[in-house]
């Protein structure tokens, strides 16, 4: 029998895509997951430890899980985590690993787009986009879509535009009707897609960048990292190179894997609840509380028939509620 | 039977509701406060407000309709200026025509107009007007009236005890107009989520009027709004003692005042102090992840700035 090879993971549930990393106790990275969550991220999480399960379950030993991104409540009750940390710190946390003195991190992923500004290798300053996702990865998805090329060329064809057409960036809206109406101008779609490119760079710097002092070194990580027409668009705009660092896709999940190492030093076992949470059968149900006018939209979790977790209630009337391992009638008549 | 006066649980009842209670009661009335905020009066807010009005004003609609039916009388006063040569947001000034026009059968309403503009003497009228829907007794208004302003002072005062709240790691002060920083439905327990967290709150309505009006002429500029004056004298007050360690500004969107307050506020922040200071808006949206994730990120900053500077001073 060999020694078992001691790992941590680190999840990133988003709303886009939940990514998955492997790392082992020099901090290299064993294995890395980029899945589409396609609205069910429990599926996904499945679908992505029976991948896991396949390359790794024989040969290492997990002694700690971390877990990030906007599903992580709902990924530390499906695999037990020993850390539970906002994308923000995960993303910091694992940009300094890889260059440690950024002072600068930009971060667009599906939804959310994020300005960490780092000194003196701590967390300074921070922006998130508020209510427009403009410019984020699942605009850009659907813009692909709407002019039918692949999201992964989308950036390459960028490159090959020359004259850029002006687009609004401000608003997805907006952005959408502009190139629809370029088009039907005529512009080439290389002119039109480098202009989305610059558009969007553009908005991100007016809104998260507002008054901030955008510092050298910039890493540029998250999903729409891949895609080097907003690269260089950021590029253009700051005047200065753009470090895409390696696994900039799953960095979230790399410093949740990062953060759980720190969190199991300390405590020296896991609560992971091992590769085979991925053959149970999770089944989530949920109903309107009546009790008060704010009809909470209350979730129950179950793994295989018994019910693990609770969520969504304002009050606290389900959630904080011990579970037992069988609901009683009562509560299933609720 | 005694007259029921509604008073929805809305904008500036956060600031004044011991005043308005107290008077109201004290000229035999009596006062239904419509319930917290909740999902069911968000939603009929929301139908029944203009749609460009703000959520802070979609809610008062919706304090509306919670109490229409229950009260003889709703009290909808007319703001225009709460303080002598300063205004408050517009859409105060507004409030009555807004609810006539939109909500349908409507009690009376007791949309007295309060404007200081010129002087406080004009107050008195608007005090006569509001007592003259439940008495002509001008003696028993008056008595009513300084009463009830005695009760408001002493509201003030229990708030103000709390500026040295127990010790706890962080003090974080939270901007905002009071009735975003104490409707707990709209900021989704902000308030209550960073206590949790190991931190105390300061907010302007803790600090003392005078305090604020004198931090406020060291602003360079005129400041018209009422609003606009509470938050920057609070900010240059931060500035000078340096009593907290972050701040959070809590803005609604489409908040006009907001607009040009709370860029103020984050660019004499980032100039003048090292302070860490975030902005959150707040709409309709329910789902909390984004709030969420923005209070602990803020929290491990805090923290984490903190254990660097420990590990400076213990290491040399």
């Amino acid at each position: 029998m060999h020694k078992m090879k001691k790992c941590y993971l680190g999840i990133d549930v988003g709303s886009v895509s939940t990514n998955i990393v492997a790392m082992d106790e020099e901090d290299m990275v064993l294995e890395s997951l980029y899945l589409r969550t396609q609205g069910n991220p429990i599926q996904v999480l499945k679908q992505g430890f029976i991948i896991l399960k396949e390359r790794l379950a024989d040969t290492v030993e997990v002694v700690g899980v971390g877990v990030t991104g906007s599903g992580r409540q709902l990924a530390a009750t499906l695999l037990g985590a020993d850390i539970v940390k906002n994308e923000i710190t995960a993303h910091g946390i694992a940009a300094l690993h890889f260059v440690p003195d950024v002072q600068t991190i930009i971060e667009i992923g599906g939804q959310d787009s994020k300005l960490i500004l780092l000194r003196n290798q701590i967390i300074y300053d921070f922006a998130m986009n508020t209510v427009c996702a403009a410019g984020t990865g699942s605009f850009l998805d659907r813009q692909a879509e709407r002019i039918g090329i692949p999201i992964e060329e989308f950036g390459a064809l960028a490159l090959q535009s020359t004259t850029p057409v002006r687009i609004a960036g401000r608003c997805a809206v907006f952005a959408e009707s502009d190139m629809i109406h370029k088009q039907q101008l005529g512009h080439h779609r290389e002119d039109i897609i480098g202009g989305l490119c610059e558009a969007l760079a553009r908005n991100f710097l007016s809104n998260l960048g507002k008054g901030k002092e955008l510092k050298s070194p910039i890493l540029f990580q998250g999903g729409v990292a891949a895609n080097v027409g907003i690269k260089q668009a950021f590029e253009k705009l700051l005047g200065c190179d753009i470090i895409i660092p390696p696994h900039a896709a799953v960095m979230g999940a790399v410093g949740a894997c990062l953060l759980a190492k720190e969190a199991v030093r300390k405590t020296n076992c896991t609560h992971f609840t091992g590769f085979d949470a991925a053959v149970s059968d999770y089944t989530v149900k949920s109903f309107e509380c009546s009790h008060c006018p704010n009809i909470c939209e209350v979730v129950e979790f179950h793994r295989d028939s018994a019910l693990v977790a609770r969520w969504g209630d304002k009050c606290g009337r389900f959630s904080s509620t011990k579970i037992k391992t069988s609901p009683t009638e009562d509560e299933l008549a609720q | 039977m005694s007259i029921k006066i509604g008073i929805p649980r809305a904008l500036l009842y956060y600031e004044f509701y011991p005043l308005w209670i107290t008077f109201f009661e004290l000229l035999g009335a009596e006062v239904v406060i419509s319930s917290r905020t909740n999902k069911q009066i968000v939603e009929s807010g929301v139908q029944h407000t203009v749609d460009e009005a703000c959520i802070p004003v979609k809610l008062f609609h919706g304090h509306v309709v919670d109490l229409r039916d229950k009260v003889d009388y709703i009290f909808v006063p007319r703001l225009r200026s709460i303080c002598k040569g300063e205004y408050i947001c517009p859409k105060f000034c507004g409030l009555p025509e807004m609810v006539r026009h939109s909500i349908k059968d409507l009690p009376t309403l007791i949309d007295i107009t309060i404007d200081c503009i010129k002087s406080n003497r004009d107050l008195k009228n608007a005090v006569f007007a509001a007592g003259n829907f439940l008495t002509e007794d001008r003696d028993l208004i008056t008595t009513a009236f300084q009463t009830a302003y005695i009760a408001y002072k002493e509201h003030k005062m229990i708030l103000k005890k709390q500026l040295f709240p127990p010790f706890k790691r962080k003090k974080i002060m939270v901007l905002g107009h009071p009735y975003t920083l104490y409707d707990s439905y709209l900021n989704m327990d902000l308030l209550q989520k960073l206590e949790a967290c190991d931190t105390s709150i300061l907010t302007p309505e803790m600090l003392p009027k005078p305090v604020i009006s004198h931090y406020a002429q060291n602003f360079d500029g005129q400041l018209y709004w009422s609003f606009a004056k509470k938050l920057i004298g609070t900010v240059l007050y931060l500035k000078d003692t340096k009593s907290v360690d972050g701040v959070i500004y809590i803005s609604t969107f489409g908040c006009g005042v907001d607009s040009v307050v709370a860029h103020l506020v984050e660019k004499i922040i980032r100039r003048d102090t090292t302070l860490p200071f975030m902005l959150i808006t707040l709409d309709e949206h329910t789902g909390e992840a984004g709030i969420n994730t923005r209070i602990e990120a803020f929290i491990d900053m805090l923290k984490w700035r903190d254990s660097d500077e420990n590990h400076i001073s213990s290491h040399g």
